[in-house]
């Protein structure tokens, strides 16, 4: 089965975007909830992970922080980074992508901008 | 002000699209400009705008439209809403609504920093010649307002 972590302080946020993963077909994929980078960190590092979806404001450890360290992780390097915000623009986007994340989206996410964001995810 | 200004609308169009998104509920201004939200029913929320201005968001409804929302999200009967989920939904409204709003009214590859949201207690505080109020009413029309107070923050686009 495969695994998900949902990175975001809020238990809304979290909340939506597991209803969109379950609306775009990824119903029966383990969901692993943390409220903050440190939280998602440790959950990844604890069991194999298909996938890392992180908001960028949070306590303790930050989105930004949390790319930063996966990505000098040797066990961690290649999982897929996927962040949500509603502190986007095409800077901060740019910035993101060239520490790591695969693809930047904006808050409100919808079923639709999940479904394009992990096209890669859902055909494997 | 007026209400056709790119600040005015900035704010109305992140609003409208974040309750639209998450909550299913179309918003429109309050018929009544004079309206606000009875004290003992307030509930409110702050975030700040930390760069590349600097000024505070606030939103405040009415409890009972607050737990209609939770109710909404969280597919649960009223009963069964707690004080934490009202709270944390406020708190992602605002801070979505207040992402939206930014990227509305910077140009494209303009950086933005903003801090957390916080609760609010008591009554609002004193409305001040660099604060904008917008007077929103749901489809059911339960009231709702937004706040934008800091001078360099309300003085982008406020043509």
């Amino acid at each position: 089965m495969k695994r998900i972590i949902i990175a975001d302080d809020s238990t809304t946020a979290r909340m939506f975007i597991k209803r969109c993963l379950q609306i775009i077909g990824l119903g029966d994929v383990e969901m692993i909830e943390a409220e903050h980078g440190k939280e998602a960190l440790a959950a990844a590092k604890a069991q194999e992970v298909d996938l890392l979806l992180t908001d960028l404001n949070m306590p303790v450890m930050d989105g930004e922080t949390l790319i930063k360290w996966v990505k000098a992780s040797p066990k961690l390097v290649d999982l897929p980074i996927i962040v949500i915000t509603s502190a986007g623009n095409p800077a901060k986007e740019a910035q993101l992508l060239k520490l790591g994340a695969r693809r930047v989206l904006n808050k409100p996410v919808s079923p639709p901008m999940m479904m394009d964001a992990l096209a890669d995810f859902l055909d494997e | 002000m007026t209400k056709h200004n790119p600040l005015y609308q900035a704010m109305l169009t992140a609003v409208s699209q974040t309750l639209e998104n998450m909550v299913f509920i179309e918003v429109t201004e309050h018929f009544d400009r004079s309206y606000e939200i009875p004290t003992e029913d307030l509930t409110w929320n702050s975030l700040l705008v930390n760069d590349p201005v600097q000024g505070e968001v606030r939103l405040a409804m009415a409890k009972t439209l607050m737990k209609k929302l939770t109710g909404n999200i969280f597919g649960i009967d009223d009963e069964e809403i707690t004080p934490a989920q009202m709270d944390d939904i406020l708190n992602e409204l605002l801070n979505t609504i207040v992402g939206l709003f930014m990227t509305n009214l910077l140009a494209h590859d303009q950086e933005y920093k903003m801090g957390l949201p916080e609760l609010g207690e008591g009554e609002l505080p004193e409305i001040d010649e660099n604060t904008i109020v917008w007077k929103l009413m749901t489809d059911e029309e339960d009231a709702l307002q937004i706040f934008a107070t800091g001078a360099s923050l309300v003085a982008l686009k406020n043509d």
